[in-house]
């Protein structure tokens, strides 16, 4: 067993309530999320992988002396097998994405300290709970509790939107609500069809119990809580019909808090996106509706954001976007593919943060996100501005970055899995996404300056000078060194299959 | 019934683009952009009904063609799409119950039936 396993959830909970409570001690409040902040992306990296039983409860197989004193109906059912506690499994997948999720944590939570003269407290204390929540997501193997960790992200996401005081924030986080009132019970209601069939929500059992034909894989009941959970899934990634809701809540937060919420829903989608590929990736449709819902949200995710004139929501909608090509992994089903897709993930991690941040540098100085109103930008600070466009291109597929790497992996998977459609496909979208990239960048930063424009006399803040500058270097070591994430990825990816 | 004349409302609100054009300002940059979307969800769509090859090569031929003529007669779609895909709570509820249905009605039946 493994300590540092729930310690990966337990500190940020307990950061949060402690937060919860020192709220208006300032200094305190700074302190202990500066510390917390940097302890976050540490502690995957001293953790052994293995799993964890809550309450010690390990499955009765594991323990031969107790399964001996058990009536022979037990030991000899799938009861000795099943797990009877919560269990946490950590690997080299979750390794990745909770480092990952560290970093940006840290940058999020940091720039957040730094750049806001009023400390917020409630804003720290959902900040590190929805942290808390996503990182619970990611080491489940219980889909019951995933569920849970589920709700209380959405509910940290719209907490974050309403501490946002932009326009309209109250109205959109409202809405995102009253749309997870349609999703999040329809999941609920999935997991409840599955835990009726099979008499376990531990995704690891489930699979067990299908496979085993312990329960008819076919049956009305299994196919009906596939339908419900692939909808909660929709929902809890923001692919359509959840697409316009997800870019309203991205675009609604303040720019550093923008950039934990998509990284919230890439961790989400990726986590019961896993779950859902282990529990019913038997079905024949099964790829065929992720390939469809995919193939929607990048064709939609572009075509919407080449139309704003808001830059916050045409990033929003590039990261909606951006999420089909992670789809597409798990669509296709090949090793390949499915390391693609979650080296996407991982890229997407870290561009859209770089994105953000460098865009949300121009709504600090100047309080405007209409590209119409902006313009001259580059005079202001050339390097962010170079910093920004190279992330940008990152986003965009442009060789040699991590993005490029990881859209020319699912291009190839695409085409050796014989649908060079899917391959033409994402290439336009690229060619897209590099359009809406560098009309949102024309405005703001090449287009000339108007003369109304109030405000670029302050400084940008050395906070996010930096966090773009580590981001952007994670980029660049990705896109020239991919083998250091997709080698631990593909032997998941090959456990997966 | 309210839900249903929503429906119609919006439906004929598309058709009045003009009118939407005048409030917006139309600039070299929004007529580049919508032309780049229009043509991107046009060549996508078509694309990805080549798709359906995998199933049937006439149905392939017949839902390119029609699709093509629907796409083209029904140009600019961009304007319609973009209504349809605002921040409007009805819209959004309206869409993802049609998934709902949709989603459930394929798998439900299209499984025990199949």
């Amino acid at each position: 067993m493994n300590e540092f396993i729930p310690l990966m959830v337990i500190i940020p909970i307990a950061c949060a309530l402690l937060l919860n409570l020192f709220h208006k001690k300032d200094k305190t409040v700074i302190l202990m999320g500066i510390i917390v902040a940097i302890v976050l992306p540490i502690i995957p990296l001293i953790a052994n992988y293995g799993l964890h039983y809550f309450g010690g409860h390990a499955p009765l197989i594991t323990n031969s002396t107790l399964l001996s004193t058990l009536p022979s109906t037990i030991q000899n059912s799938a009861l000795a097998l099943f797990h009877p506690a919560v269990t946490y499994s950590y690997g080299a997948l979750q390794k990745i994405f909770i480092f990952i999720l560290g970093i940006i944590a840290f940058f999020a939570i940091f720039n957040s300290l730094s750049q806001n003269k009023k400390v917020s407290g409630p804003l720290m204390f959902l900040m590190f709970m929805g942290t808390a929540a996503v990182t619970a997501i990611l080491l489940s193997d219980d889909i019951f509790h995933m569920y849970i960790f589920f709700e209380i992200s959405a509910l940290t996401q719209t907490g974050i939107i309403l501490t946002s005081k932009t326009e309209n924030n109250y109205e959109t986080a409202l809405k995102y609500m009253i749309l997870g009132s349609i999703g999040g019970p329809l999941l609920l209601l999935g997991i409840g069809f599955v835990l009726g069939a099979v008499g376990s929500v531990n995704i690891t059992d489930i699979v067990y119990a299908i496979s085993h034909n312990l329960v008819d894989p076919l049956s009305p009941t299994l196919l009906f809580a596939f339908g419900l959970i692939f909808f909660g899934w929709l929902y809890t990634s923001g692919l359509p019909p959840f697409h316009t809701i997800k870019s309203g809540v991205y675009s609604k937060a303040l720019p550093n808090a923008s950039v934990l919420l998509q990284a919230f829903t890439v961790i989400i989608f990726i986590a019961i996106g896993i779950a859902i590929f282990r529990i019913f990736s038997y079905l024949p449709f099964f790829k065929t509706l992720i390939v469809v819902f995919s193939l929607i949200a990048m064709v939609l995710g572009v075509t919407m954001a080449i139309m704003q004139t808001d830059f916050r929501r045409m990033i929003a909608f590039l990261a909606v976007g951006e999420l089909g090509y992670i789809g597409l992994g798990f669509g296709l089903a090949t090793k390949l593919s499915i390391t693609a897709g979650l080296f996407q993930a991982v890229n997407e991690l870290v561009i859209t943060a770089l994105l953000f941040i460098g865009f949300g540098t121009i709504l600090y100085l100047t309080k405007i996100s209409d590209t119409r109103k902006l313009g001259g930008m580059i005079q202001h600070n050339s390097i962010v501005a170079i910093m920004v466009l190279i992330g940008g291109f990152a986003m965009a597929g442009v060789p040699p970055l991590n993005g490029f790497q990881s859209k020319l992996m699912i291009i190839q998977a695409s085409l050796q899995s014989g649908f060079p459609e899917i391959s033409i496909i994402a290439i336009l979208v690229s060619i897209v996404t590099f359009m809406v990239f560098m009309k949102a960048y024309h405005s703001i930063y090449l287009k000339p300056k108007p003369n109304d424009l109030v405000g670029a006399d302050k400084l940008v803040p050395r906070s996010s000078i930096a966090a773009i500058a580590i981001l952007l270097i994670i980029c660049i070591v990705l896109g020239l060194f991919p083998h250091l994430v997709t080698d631990n990825i593909s032997q998941f990816a090959m456990g997966l299959i | 019934m309210g839900y249903y004349d929503r429906i119609v409302y919006s439906l004929r609100n598309v058709t009045n683009i003009k009118g939407k054009l005048k409030r917006d300002p139309t600039t070299n940059e929004s007529v580049s952009s919508a032309l780049a979307a229009e043509l991107t969800i046009i060549s996508t769509l078509l694309i990805a009904s080549l798709l359906l090859r995998h199933i049937n090569i006439v149905l392939t031929i017949v839902v390119i063609l029609g699709l093509g003529l629907i796409l083209v007669t029904n140009m600019p779609i961009i304007p319609k799409l973009k209504r349809e895909q605002s921040d409007s709570l009805e819209k959004m509820t309206f869409y993802a119950i049609l998934t709902l249905g949709i989603l459930i009605t394929l798998i439900y039946w299209g499984t025990t039936n199949v």
